[in-house]
């Protein structure tokens, strides 16, 4: 069989691949500190890195979700409005006296709930993921300014608001948040079965069925964990700003999606970490962050981030491309 | 009579070969996929005018030539002339403006423009940049009345039968200024009476000068149509003959290859218990089946494509929904509402596609031969890395896939091997009755044989095997009971050897 004798010599994929594209990653990562760090004065002064480690880590939690949920080769447009929709939540549940343990619970609850509605929309309705999650997009910011009658409800809570300014070993507490979502998110995906059936449906989901995975349950699943990492930002940022207001981080889903894919993520599914958003959360923090002290225009930095998705990106298809 | 090409002459070329002489040669064309072979470098001339048919078996490399012509995919290695010059084909835009064209088993039209819009697409006649539909649909009627065809132009396509359809795709290609027409399996799907109008425009392009390309199965098409023939056998061209010098036996002999015993290892185990019996199960694109598996005997399904068997499969696998009839697993009555329930029962499905059912192609091999066992892998919350590793290299190794490692990706293998990973995956999982469909399409000789010997081997395990094939000789060969599908029933029965292959082929046709 010399036909065959030819597949020995098939591409050896690449154990240290992902290692190695999360390290490239990290380089890139270091590398735009150093260089923030020579430039200018102000960078490596503990209250901007403070600065810059909040602004990441409300992204790098969205990025991990929404990363689940792209595997499956789906997509979570709502995630920005779950954060805004949250913090009305919390702020409203709080004013109405509900205590504070018991309304955070609540809110995420909520956040499960958007989740099950949006895989019930694909699974059960047959709808595409873009299109119901789109939909959420827009109601649930309605919703949330019907509730608040179009204002916002300021949050007296201080043990609740006091959270995000608070540092715990000298960083702060708002990036534990990443480390608490991170270490299970990383066991779940790349650790546990649920993981590989996550892969599985991305990958091919009609393979994944005949194979006894219950893909309508994988999907439940992402979506239910992408909505709830969104729920949680929410609770974040409602303790950062102070207020529920349903209008609150608009366009954070596209920084999510950003992220995700700067960290490595195929949006054709079946191609995804856990690192890789996180760092790809805290590049792009690092971007707006060191624009800002640099005195570029808010306008360039839109573009900046624009080209560097599409530098990244292609060159990790490059990379692909080489190790077929 | 006027002929076609002087109703809508698109492409004015006059013809540049004489009749009988060479209009498309190939010296040495050659195609491989990846490690591939899936055709071997072939010379083969087709002449001017003649009808030229070429026969196979599924995977024999018919349709990777068609791609070839047709500029569908691009050559590995070889030459083509056409009209004595070197060309390279490269894409169908290419192919077509030389005047070589196909017609598909399926037809690739636009379902919902008419059929005058789709037998002008992307040749629009037009006037000041708007289309002018009249004049469009006059000149088409035109020409399907010329035919004979008494089909209605401005009818939407998707109104039309799937024969109605071939028609107007043939219709299609002829006013093109075609010179060179290929017909893939064109019958498949055609009612008898449909057929014989496409053979009489298949003679009157040919009385124009057309040179005919025609593949197909059905040897008495072959016969009544061809000039000459050309046969393949595992991407090989085995040769050309011309009609008056051949029969059916000669070209079947030259079809299938003859170490037919070599190959199909069958060893008669003793019949164990009845495995899985159903009775009367109906569901969507089969009817009223009753059959059964006993331990230690192969049952073979045969029958054309569409005719029911994989549906019975995954009607069978839990998959899709069984309308009636009832399913007895080890004389207890069953019902399998999913997969998971099918494989709790010990039922295992290689489907029919390794591709669009059987892999996730972009994942490693590990993975997909682990899918199914992940539950039993787990322990707590983690996978066991250890079991998983040693499961998945055990795999690779018995089953002799030839990978440095679990790691790669199931897309990187050749159809063989990845054929070894779906069969792989059930081994690891453990069953009672196993369901290969199609196991060896676009698998290379010495992996059937090994794919055949593994299958003695289940069988001595206690297993049962329901083999669904297209190729013949294999289910033929291999089957202890074979039953033939045509149009979701089960229209006979036979024991080893028991019918001739004509007799079981023309019970699958329905002649």
């Amino acid at each position: 069989m010399s036909v065959e004798t030819t597949t020995e010599t098939a591409p050896v994929p690449k154990r240290g691949m992902n290692i190695l594209f999360g390290l490239t990653l990290l380089g890139l990562l270091l590398f735009l500190w150093l260089l923030l760090g020579m430039s200018t004065t102000s960078f490596w002064t503990s209250n901007n890195i403070s600065n810059l480690l909040r602004q990441g880590s409300m992204t790098a939690i969205l990025a991990v979700g929404q990363t689940f949920v792209i595997i499956t080769a789906g997509i979570d447009l709502s995630v920005g409005a779950v954060v805004g929709f949250a913090s009305v939540t919390i702020a409203w549940l709080l004013q109405a006296g509900v205590p504070l343990w018991p309304a955070m619970g609540l809110t995420l609850l909520v956040g499960v709930a958007i989740g099950a509605f949006h895989a019930f929309g694909i699974v059960r309705m047959g709808l595409p993921a873009f299109i119901i999650t789109l939909a959420t997009l827009t109601s649930l910011r309605g919703i949330g300014l019907l509730i608040t009658n179009g204002s916002t409800i300021s949050i007296s809570n201080d043990a609740f608001t006091d959270f995000s300014r608070a540092d715990f070993l000298g960083v702060p507490s708002l990036f534990w948040m990443v480390l608490v979502v991170a270490v299970p998110a990383y066991i779940f995906l790349h650790l546990s079965r649920w993981g590989r059936y996550l892969f599985a449906v991305g990958s091919n989901s009609e393979a994944a069925r005949l194979s006894g995975v219950n893909v309508n349950r994988t999907i439940y699943l992402a979506y239910i964990l992408s909505s709830t990492c969104a729920a949680f930002v929410g609770l974040l940022l409602a303790s950062r700003i102070g207020i529920g207001n349903a209008t609150q981080a608009e366009g954070w889903e596209l920084q999510a999606i950003a992220s995700s894919v700067i960290g490595g993520t195929s949006l054709f599914g079946a191609v995804g970490s856990v690192h890789g958003p996180l760092l790809g959360a805290f590049i792009l923090a690092t971007i707006n962050n060191g624009a800002n002290l640099l005195n570029v225009n808010s306008f360039w930095q839109r573009i900046i981030t624009g080209a560097l998705i599409i530098i990244i990106v292609y060159f990790d298809q490059l990379r692909r491309r080489a190790s077929r | 009579m006027t002929g076609l090409h002087d109703i809508t002459k698109l492409h004015a070329e006059g013809h540049p070969v004489a009749k009988g002489e060479p209009i498309l040669e190939l010296r040495g064309l050659q195609k491989k996929y990846g490690a591939v072979e899936a055709l071997k470098p072939a010379n083969i001339t087709f002449l001017s005018g003649e009808v030229h048919a070429i026969v196979g078996e599924n995977g024999a490399g018919k349709s990777t030539l068609i791609k070839l012509l047709t500029g569908v995919i691009r050559r590995t290695s070889g030459e083509v002339f056409w009209c004595g010059k070197s060309v390279q084909l490269a894409t169908p835009t290419e192919a077509i403006a030389r005047g070589i064209n196909a017609v598909h088993q399926e037809v690739v039209l636009c379902r919902h423009l008419t059929v005058a819009a789709n037998m002008f697409l992307g040749d629009e006649i037009q006037a000041n940049g708007l289309m002018r539909k009249r004049a469009m649909t006059e000149a088409a009627q035109a020409v399907l009345d010329d035919l004979g065809f008494n089909l209605p132009a401005g009818a939407l396509l998707s109104d039309l039968t799937i024969g109605q359809q071939q028609l107007v795709a043939t219709a299609r290609a002829a006013m093109r200024g075609t010179q060179f027409l290929i017909f893939d399996e064109p019958t498949a799907y055609l009612t008898r009476q449909e057929s014989a109008q496409l053979f009489r425009l298949i003679r009157r392009l040919q009385s124009e000068g057309v040179t005919i390309v025609y593949i197909s199965h059905r040897m008495e098409e072959v016969f009544e149509l061809a000039d000459r023939v050309s046969v393949l056998r595992d991407g090989t061209h085995v040769g050309t003959r011309l009609i008056g010098e051949t029969n059916d036996a000669e070209l079947i002999s030259m079809m299938i290859n003859r170490t037919i015993e070599q190959i199909y290892h069958k060893e008669h185990l003793p019949i164990g218990e009845t495995i899985v019996e159903t009775r009367g199960l109906s569901g969507p694109g089969f009817d009223d089946i009753s059959l059964s598996v006993r331990a230690g005997e192969i049952v073979g399904l045969y029958g054309l494509i569409g005719a029911g068997r994989s549906e019975f499969a995954l009607g069978l696998y839990g998959r899709q929904p069984v309308s009636g009839g009832e399913i007895f697993w080890q004389g207890d009555k069953v019902k399998i509402a999913n997969e998971r329930k099918a494989m709790d029962l010990g039922i295992a499905l290689a489907p029919e596609s390794r591709r669009d059912q059987g892999l996730c192609l972009n994942l490693p091999i590990g993975l997909n031969i682990n899918l199914p066992i992940f539950d039993r892998l787990t322990k707590g919350l983690t996978i066991n890395r250890r079991r998983e590793i040693e499961n998945a290299d055990k795999q690779i190794s018995d089953l002799k896939i030839k990978t440095p490692t679990r790691r790669v990706l199931a897309s990187a293998m050749s159809g063989g091997n990845q054929q070894k990973i779906v069969i792989g995956k059930w081994l690891s999982h453990g069953a009672k009755l196993f369901i290969f469909d199609e196991p060896t399409v676009g698998v290379d000789v010495g992996t059937k044989a090994e794919i055949y010997r593994l299958f003695a081997r289940l069988l001595e395990q206690g297993a049962g095997i329901i083999l669904i094939s297209s190729y013949l000789p294999e289910v033929y060969e291999l089957s202890d009971r074979l039953h033939v599908f045509r149009q979701g029933k089960l229209v006979a029965s036979h024991t080893y050897r028991s019918a001739s292959h004509e007799e079981v082929l023309t019970q699958a046709i329905g002649v």
